[in-house]
C-alpha cells in the first residue's frame, strides 16, 4: 500500500515537471492557451473529487460554481479596481458560502438530490448571468478583465501566467493530498463506501457531505476566478451543463477518487477534442464514442490500466494469495 | 428518574408501520453490568425495536431512555456519541477498506481537530492520526484481530468481517452495544470465539443488548431475557424462567427444545 502511494506521488511530481516543461517546446500561443485550460481544469477536478470522487455524491453544478468563481473576481477587480489578489480570494469565499448555502438544504436527504439542485443551481446562475446584462453583460460578455502580477513578475504573457497557475495548482495538489489521507478524507470514503453505518459511528453525515462539497465549491470557483483573469473575457455561453458534465467525464475517464488520475483525467479529456480536431464533422461523434468506451471498458479510469499495468495494487493480495 | 441501577429504559414503545403495528407498548429495562437478551420468532419486531433505540427508525410512541435521560428525537449520531454502539444483523463495514482504517473512522467521533487547525498544524494533527492508530491496534489486539489489521475488509471470511464490526464499535467507547444476530451466519467454532470475546468486552464494563436466534447463544450469555412475539412482550427474566415459561415454548422455543433441554446438561443455562 504504501509503495503504491509513493509511486503515485513520483507520478504526480512527474507529470507536473513534464507539463512545466511543454512551454519550453511549443512555445506557440494556440498550444499554452491549452495548457493553462488543463491546469484551470485539473484545479476544478481536484475539488470535485471531494464530493463526487471521494464522497461518491454526484454533482452536476461545477459550471454554475465556476461561474460564481469567475463573475465574482472579475466584477470586483474590473469594476472596483481592486486587486485581483483579492478579488480571487472573495471567490474563494464564494465558493465557501455557496458550499455551505447549497449544500445544507441538498445534503440533508439521501439520493439524488444533491445531482438536481445543483443542476437546476447552475442552470439558474447561467440565466442570471444571461439576463442581467448591466452587470454581467450577457452572451456579450465581460471584456478586459486584469492580468497581475506576482511580486516584480507581471503575468503579461500567456506562458508566465501558465506557470503561475502551474505552481497554484501543485498547492491544490498538495492541500487535496492532505485532506485526502487525513480523517476527513477517510471520513468521505466512508460515506461512498457504506453510507448507514456511518451515523451508527457518532459521525454526522450530513457535515461530511457539506464539508466535501464545500471543499468542491472552493476549488470550482477558486477555478473559475483564474480562468477569468486568464482569458481576459467571460461570457455566459461557457458556462452551461456540458461545462459541468465535462468535469465528471474527466473524472471519470481519469478515475474517481484518485488525484493522481484527476491529473491525468485533465490531461487526456482536455487534449481530446484538439487531438481530434482533424476529424473534422466526426470528432464530436469519435469523442463520445471514446469517452462511452472508457466508461464501459474502465470504470474506474485510466488510473486503473496503471494499477493493471504496473501490478502495484495487487502485488500483496496475488502474494499473499486469497484468505 | 435517574436510576444508577439501569443503563437503557424503553417506556410503552409503539411502532406502526401504516395500519401493522410492529411493536406494540413494550417496556423493558436493561440494568447496569448485565448482558440482555431480546428473543422471539422472525418478525416479532427485534430489529424494529434496536431501530428504535438507535433512532435509526424512531417510534410512533413512547420514549426511550439512556442513562436516565430521554434520548427520543435525537439522531442517530448523537445516541452513538452519547455512548449507544451497534453492530448490523447485515455487516456493514466500509468494505473497500483495510481493517484498521475501519477501526479507525470508529473512532473518529471522539477526536477534536478542525479541518483549518489540522491544514495549519502539521503536528498535532499527525499526533492525532497516531493516537487514533494507536488505540486501533489495541482494540484489535484485544479482539484477536492484529494480525488482518492491513486486510481489505472485502477479502476477509464472514466471521473476521463480524469481528471487525465489534471492533469499530468498540473504538467509539460505547457504554452500551446493542448487537443485533452476533451469532448469525458463523460456524461453530468462530461463534464461540464470538461469545468470549462478547464476554471479554462485557468483563471491561460495557453493557450489552442483544438480539439473537441462537439459543445456545442466548442462555450462555445473558443474565436477562425479554421475548416478543407479534410485537408484544411476552415474558421477562433470567434464562432459567425463559425457559420453563409455557408461553415461550409454544411461541418460540417449541416442545423439541425442551426436552433437548431435559436431556442435555443442566450446566448450560
Amino acid at each position: 500500500m504504501k509503495t503504491a502511494r509513493r509511486n503515485q506521488y513520483l507520478w504526480m511530481g512527474a507529470l507536473f515537471v513534464f507539463l512545466a516543461l511543454v512551454p519550453l517546446f511549443a512555445d506557440n500561443n494556440y498550444y499554452i492557451t491549452i495548457l493553462n485550460q488543463m491546469v484551470i481544469n485539473m484545479i476544478v477536478v481536484f475539488g470535485l473529487n471531494f464530493i463526487t470522487g471521494l464522497t461518491g455524491q454526484m454533482n452536476l453544478g461545477t459550471a454554475g460554481i465556476y461561474a460564481i468563481g469567475a463573475y465574482t473576481s472579475a466584477l470586483l477587480s474590473k469594476n472596483f479596481g481592486l486587486s485581483p489578489w483579492l478579488t480571487m480570494i472573495a471567490s474563494v469565499c464564494a465558493g465557501f458560502l455557496l458550499g455551505r448555502g447549497l449544500g445544507y438544504p441538498s445534503l440533508k436527504m439521501k439520493g439524488v438530490y444533491l445531482s438536481l439542485t445543483t443542476l437546476a443551481f447552475s442552470e439558474i446562475v447561467r440565466i442570471f448571468a444571461t439576463n442581467l446584462i448591466d452587470i454581467t453583460g450577457g452572451t456579450q460578455g465581460l471584456k478586459s478583465i486584469p492580468r497581475f502580477s506576482v511580486g516584480w513578475i507581471a503575468l503579461d504573457t500567456n506562458t508566465k501566467y501558465f506557470y503561475f497557475i502551474l505552481v497554484v495548482a501543485i498547492a491544490m495538489c498538495l492541500l487535496s493530498i492532505r485532506i485526502t489521507d487525513s480523517k476527513w478524507g477517510r471520513e468521505f470514503r466512508a460515506v461512498k463506501d457504506n453510507q448507514d453505518a456511518i451515523e451508527s459511528l457518532g459521525l454526522d453525515i450530513r457535515r461530511i457531505k457539506i464539508r466535501a462539497f464545500t471543499l468542491a465549491a472552493m476549488y470550482g470557483a477558486f477555478g473559475g476566478a483564474l480562468y477569468a483573469h486568464f482569458n481576459g473575457y467571460i461570457t455566459s455561453l461557457s458556462f452551461t451543463t456540458d461545462l459541468s458534465i465535462n468535469y465528471v467525464i474527466i473524472l471519470m475517464v481519469g478515475g474517481i477518487g484518485n488525484i493522481l488520475g484527476n491529473m491525468i483525467g485533465s490531461i487526456v479529456v482536455t487534449l481530446l477534442p484538439e487531438l481530434l480536431r482533424f476529424l473534422g464533422d466526426y470528432y464530436q461523434i469519435t469523442y463520445c464514442i471514446l469517452v462511452l468506451a472508457s466508461a464501459l471498458f474502465l470504470p474506474d479510469g485510466l488510473i486503473s490500466l496503471y494499477g493493471k499495468v504496473m501490478g502495484v495494487f495487487n502485488k500483496r493480495s496475488v502474494a499473499e494469495g486469497g484468505e | 428518574m435517574d436510576n444508577p441501577e439501569v443503563v437503557l429504559e424503553v417506556l410503552d414503545l409503539v411502532k406502526r408501520f401504516d395500519g401493522l403495528v410492529a411493536v406494540d407498548h413494550l417496556n423493558f429495562k436493561v440494568r447496569r453490568g448485565k448482558i440482555h437478551a431480546l428473543i422471539g420468532p422472525n418478525g416479532a419486531g427485534k430489529t424494529t425495536t434496536v431501530n428504535m433505540i438507535t433512532g435509526e427508525n424512531p417510534q410512533t410512541e413512547g420514549d426511550v431512555l439512556f442513562e436516565g435521560k430521554s434520548i427520543s428525537g435525537r439522531p442517530v449520531y448523537a445516541r452513538a456519541q452519547m455512548g449507544i454502539g451497534r453492530t448490523f444483523q447485515n455487516i456493514k463495514l466500509f468494505s473497500a477498506m483495510t481493517v484498521t482504517e475501519n477501526l479507525m473512522i470508529g473512532g473518529q467521533s471522539k477526536t477534536t481537530q478542525s479541518l483549518l487547525k489540522y491544514l495549519a498544524d502539521f503536528r498535532s494533527a499527525r499526533k492525532e492520526e497516531r493516537h487514533l492508530r494507536e488505540k486501533a491496534k489495541e482494540v484489535l489486539n484485544f479482539i484477536g484481530m492484529y494480525q488482518y489489521r492491513d486486510e481489505i475488509v472485502n477479502n476477509l471470511a464472514y466471521g473476521r468481517q463480524k469481528m471487525t464490526e465489534l471492533g469499530r464499535t468498540l473504538m467509539g467507547e460505547p457504554k452500551l452495544i446493542l448487537l443485533d444476530e452476533p451469532a448469525a451466519g458463523l460456524n461453530p467454532s468462530e461463534r464461540k470465539e464470538f461469545i468470549e470475546i462478547i464476554q471479554k468486552v462485557f468483563e471491561t464494563g460495557v453493557d450489552m443488548f442483544l438480539i439473537e436466534h441462537n439459543m445456545d447463544v442466548v442462555m450462555n450469555l445473558s443474565h436477562d431475557i425479554t421475548v416478543l412475539n407479534f410485537g408484544c412482550k411476552i415474558a421477562e427474566g433470567n434464562p432459567k424462567e425463559i425457559l420453563v415459561n409455557e408461553e415461550v415454548i409454544s411461541a418460540y422455543l417449541g416442545e423439541g427444545y425442551r426436552r433437548k433441554m431435559a436431556k442435555g446438561a443442566e450446566g448450560n443455562a
